[in-house]
């Protein structure tokens, strides 16, 4: 079947049961009808599929590692499989020049036919100094491989927008990668890290559809972000009858409740957590407990946080302080000052008044 | 003393101001609910849904709020003289001249007074200001309420990138609102008690009285 089944090359193996049953998943979250399988199980097993080029920046290894540990083995294995990886720098085997050298080998002949799947963020401060690969900076080896790629996957919100070395003062200059490349298709996979799904139902979508899916305004694929976590929420009937959790432990916790007043931001947040679900163990955060922290919104590091506070953080007006208290105290002296400004007005009036000098008398 | 009366202001605007000003007092009400819900239940098997009627409260009145701002819209270009923007704000020399003499008034000092049917410039620059601040709120609110929309995401995008920086946003001019509110209330009633032209009752039944003496 599939051409990891067929030579056992790495030791890695899909049965074609879990091979299926992936397809079926990702086909699942597109919103495609089951009729559609086996097209994708065609496309994911052709010899003619593209190869791929993943590139690693300012990174974390997470979204690489969650799709690689998902719990559900076959996915992950599934992924690799699946998108015939030419160049890897965490899951290949060579190093050194001979892995400069399949990255060449992978690019060359193959131009405007291989996709790029970038993780992490790009500094562009100083030149780009503060990533360097084989002596190349980030910037450079995106500008080089993307340009040539037929689409790129930016997976993670690092590499989408940015991620945590973006966030304030972002030292580095760091940006995800639709901001330096024009020209090629760019599809955007946030999250901290991002369900392999998501990933997978591109990848597979691109694959069967030669396309790459509809998108939002913010580039994220709309069968995986078109719809706000708060809407598909189990918790959401709480929600609307006003059962809140007000402090973790409490009864309304044990009881379920929604965790709108701990700061959950599934009502500001596009993703497909509450119906996907994590690690084939049925579970997301709020079904665990915790609230959304927004990891698939640009900027959450700084607009999101503090995690536990309903609209903190946002960095625009109030410089750190969240700008709910700042806004809040802010809003006391403004209150406060227009109360004495109009205090005082209106005491000159009256005291003008008594004192009888006032023209318009 | 003899006052002459003057038809200022057209039923559409008097409209316009008390649908502005009910939708923004439930606004705020049912705003401040969501933004921190403070009733909480233990109570299983009923459906009162506190959090869902006040959020449909706040979303009827918020429409309410959009017509209204669309009438008046539509009236700085095409109402009466006074009710057009040109009238109060600061861009014909008439204008500009009002506006220091309405400064040097509110300042308690005796620059002389002219009076208008219409707006004072000072005070066109605070309504103009609000209807703008009214347009972002609006925008804001609607990229909330529709977050599928491509229409309403374009422009919540554009504007403020992400939801949580639109609520954010939406947040911050509600207490626009209130300090307008509050200040605006305050000039109001001492206009009407310094210029005794019937100011307040001007937003209601749409007179001025202008004395002859002036
Ligand atoms: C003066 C006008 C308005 C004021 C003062 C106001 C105030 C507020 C406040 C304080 C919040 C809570 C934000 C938070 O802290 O989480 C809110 C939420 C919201 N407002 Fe407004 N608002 C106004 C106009 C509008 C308009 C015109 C609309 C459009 C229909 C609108 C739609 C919404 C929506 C959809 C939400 C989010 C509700 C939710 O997701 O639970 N608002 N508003
Ligand atoms: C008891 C409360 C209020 C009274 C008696 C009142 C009275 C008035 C009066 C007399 C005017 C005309 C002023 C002039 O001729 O220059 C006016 C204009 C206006 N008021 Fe109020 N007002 C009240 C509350 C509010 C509130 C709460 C708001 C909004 C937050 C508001 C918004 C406006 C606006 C935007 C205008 C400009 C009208 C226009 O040109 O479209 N008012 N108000
Ligand atoms: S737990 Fe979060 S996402 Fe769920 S209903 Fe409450 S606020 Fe919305
Ligand atoms: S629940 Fe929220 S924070 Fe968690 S993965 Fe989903 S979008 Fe990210």
């Amino acid at each position: 079947m599939s051409r990891m089944v067929e030579d056992q090359r790495a030791g890695i193996q899909v049965s074609r049961r879990g091979f299926i049953k992936g397809c079926t998943m990702a086909a699942a979250a597109l919103g495609l009808s089951e009729t559609m399988v086996p097209k994708l199980v065609e496309a994911a097993t052709s010899p003619k599929r593209p190869p791929v080029v993943w590139l690693h920046f300012q990174e974390c290894t997470g979204c690489t590692e969650s799709l690689l540990r998902a719990s559900h083995p076959d996915i992950g294995r599934l992924i690799l499989d699946i998108i015939s990886l030419d160049y890897h720098e965490t899951v290949m085997a060579p190093s050194g020049y001979q892995a400069e050298k399949s990255l060449d080998d992978a690019i060359s002949g193959n131009e405007g036919k291989f996709i790029c799947v970038v993780e992490g963020a790009i500094p562009t401060k100083d030149g780009g100094i503060y990533c360097k690969i084989a002596g190349r900076t980030a910037m450079d080896i995106l500008d080089d491989v993307g340009s040539k790629a037929a689409a790129v996957i930016a997976i993670g919100t690092c590499a989408s927008f940015g991620g945590i070395q973006a966030a304030d003062p972002n030292p580095t200059g760091a940006v995800g990668v639709t901001k330096l490349l024009s020209g090629t298709p760019v599809i955007n996979i946030p999250g901290c890290p991002p369900n392999p799904i998501s990933f997978l139902g591109t990848v597979l979508h691109y694959l069967t559809f030669k396309r790459l899916p509809r998108t939002d305004q913010l580039g994220r694929p709309l069968f995986a972000y078109g719809r706000k976590n708060h809407d598909q929420c189990e918790r959401r009937a709480h929600f609307d009858e006003g059962r809140f959790v007000e402090q973790f432990g409490d009864e309304g916790h044990r009881q379920g409740y929604c965790l709108y007043k701990m700061g959950c931001k599934g009502p500001q947040t596009f993703a497909n957590c509450p119906a996907v679900r994590f690690n084939d163990a049925d579970v997301w955060p709020v079904s665990c407990g915790h609230g959304c922290v927004g990891c698939t919104e640009p900027d959450f590091w700084d607009t999101m946080s503090p995690f536990y506070e309903r609209l903190p953080g946002v960095t625009i007006p109030a410089g750190g302080r969240g700008i709910v208290d700042a806004a809040t105290s802010k809003g006391k002296v403004i209150l406060g000052a227009a109360a004495g400004a109009v205090g005082i007005h209106a005491a000159v009036g009256v005291g003008k008044k008594i004192f009888g000098n006032n023209e318009d008398e | 003393m003899f006052y002459e009366r003057h038809q200022v202001w057209s039923v559409l605007l008097r409209l316009f101001h008390w649908s502005f000003v009910l939708s923004i007092v439930t606004l705020v009400i049912t705003g401040l609910y969501i933004h921190f819900p403070w009733t909480n239940t233990m109570v299983i098997g009923n459906s009162y849904f506190p959090v869902a009627t006040m959020r449909y409260i706040h979303f009827v009145a918020g429409f309410v709020f959009t017509a209204a701002l669309l009438v008046r819209i539509y009236l700085l270009l095409f109402g009466n003289a006074q009710e057009r923007f040109w009238d109060f704000l600061p861009i014909t020399p008439r204008n500009i001249k009002n506006l220091f003499k309405t400064l040097g008034r509110y300042l308690y000092l005796n620059v002389g007074h002219e009076h208008r049917l219409g707006h004072n410039a000072l005070a066109g620059i605070f309504y103009f200001l609000t209807f703008l601040v009214a347009a972002v709120q609006v925008v804001a609110g609607f990229f909330m309420l529709y977050p599928e929309s491509v229409f309403w995401q374009k422009w919540g995008t554009m504007l403020f990138v992400s939801q949580q920086q639109g609520r954010g946003i939406h947040y911050l001019i509600m207490w626009y609102f209130g300090v307008f509110a509050a200040i605006h209330i305050y000039i109001v009633v001492w206009n009407d008690i310094f210029s005794r032209n019937g100011l307040i009752s001007s937003i209601f039944s749409g007179g001025k009285y202008i004395s002859e003496d002036y």
